[in-house]
């Protein structure tokens, strides 16, 4: 299978990232108002995510973490080099591997699910595949 | 002459590979990096859910109707254990005991309909109070419940502990089972709780609700009282028999 070139990686990664900063910061708004995400698709799984205990840590909610993350791997994206291929592949895996444990948390502990979280943990994975296949194609080589 | 240009050839060529051999040496070195990078990540994961699997002496997993919970207070405001507009005339009081199964029935099938159509659209506001009459371990539930109110999460707390209700005085309450019901109830902060249960003023306010009941005359729980523009302050109208019966009280306090 043909590796697509580092440029088209660079750009998906840039564009996913960008829509995980717009997804982590609108759940962030929505908690500071008092409120919950509004769950597009119906029912009250984002206001029982974003009601329970699992969704601060240490009284910040952890979409302002998501926030961070998603702004470290815009700028791996823009960045060329060894430095940011591994950077950008060690961010996301981090964020996928809490993606997964958020995602155990809501089907397992809150038995409840919130798009919104669902929309973040996808994005994370794609950005995951997309940062491990620039990494592993390119790391070592010419910028 | 061949000769010689093929010894030049060859000499370019050495710094040439070298510079290969480093570069492939340096992509392998940081793909084992990755690759170990990816084995931590895996055990950084399993530990989180095996330390949250029984973490805080609580199991939030073990914990039912946190749903429905949620879905029953949605959107309605609270204080302490006030649930419902501060604006609203008229002001339901329930004397109640956490152990108590008679109370756990008015919790699952009285109040919420309740709920619905008066708290909710902002006509009585909803209070619970501790009458601990049941046994001892009544005292540290109710002291937990006041405390969940401290941080806005007091009806959660109240109507998850009646869906998880054991039997009386079983030993059933133990700092295990109250902390999974304030996780399951969304307390936001579970150390600072854990503090304000154990505060005296806590303990008292638990007390004095108890004996506020006793001078209302109440034998039982739940007991209720209700306040509004149509009584003579907080009025005893004891353990109403139906929804009806609740709700025709509201109406006459207003």
């Amino acid at each position: 299978m043909k590796l697509p070139r580092e440029g088209t990686l660079r750009g998906i990664a840039t564009f996913l990232a960008t829509f995980g900063v717009g997804v982590a910061t609108y759940i962030t708004i929505a908690d500071s108002g008092g409120g919950a995400p509004v769950c597009v698709a119906g029912g009250h799984g984002c206001q029982t995510v974003a009601e329970s205990s699992y969704s601060h840590v240490l009284g910040v909610n952890i979409a302002v973490f998501g926030i961070v993350g998603y702004v470290l791997l815009v700028v791996c994206s823009f960045l060329r080099g060894d430095a940011a291929r591994m950077a950008g592949f060690l961010i996301s895996l981090a964020g996928f591997g809490y993606s997964v444990y958020l995602t155990y948390l809501e089907v397992f502990k809150i038995e409840a699910i919130c798009q919104w979280c669902v929309a973040s943990a996808v994005l994370m994975t794609l950005l995951f595949l997309t940062n491990a296949t620039r990494m592993l194609g390119y790391v070592g080589r010419e910028p | 002459m061949s000769g010689r240009s093929d010894r030049e050839e060859r000499r370019e060529e050495r710094p040439r590979a070298e510079e290969r051999t480093g570069a492939d040496e340096r992509r392998q070195r940081l793909i084992k990096i990755g690759s170990a990078a990816v084995f931590l990540a895996i055990v950084a994961v399993a530990v989180l859910i095996v330390v949250s699997d029984g973490s805080g002496g609580g199991d939030a997993s073990s914990v039912e109707g946190a749903a429905d919970v949620n879905k029953l207070l949605g959107q309605i405001p609270q204080k302490e254990l006030v649930l419902g507009e501060p604006s609203a005339k008229v002001a339901v009081v329930e004397f109640g005991d956490l152990q108590c199964p008679v109370c756990k029935g008015y919790s699952e099938e009285v109040l919420p309909p309740v709920i619905e159509s008066r708290v909710r659209g902002g006509e009585a506001t909803l209070e619970f109070r501790n009458y601990t009459i049941i046994g001892p371990e009544s005292i540290p539930a109710g002291a937990a419940a006041v405390a969940a109110g401290r941080q806005g999460r007091g009806w959660e707390f109240v109507e998850l502990f009646y869906r998880n209700q054991g039997a009386e005085d079983s030993g059933y309450v133990t700092d295990e089972f109250l902390t999974a019901i304030a996780e399951g109830a969304g307390v936001p902060d579970i150390a600072r709780w854990n503090v304000d249960r154990e505060d005296k003023a806590v303990v008292r306010e638990v007390e004095e609700t108890t004996a506020e009941a006793r001078n209302l005359g109440f034998e039982g729980t739940p007991s209720f009282a209700v306040e509004g523009p149509g009584t003579k302050g907080l009025e005893p109208i004891g353990t109403p028999g139906s929804i009806g019966a609740l709700e025709e009280a509201i109406s006459n306090a207003r």
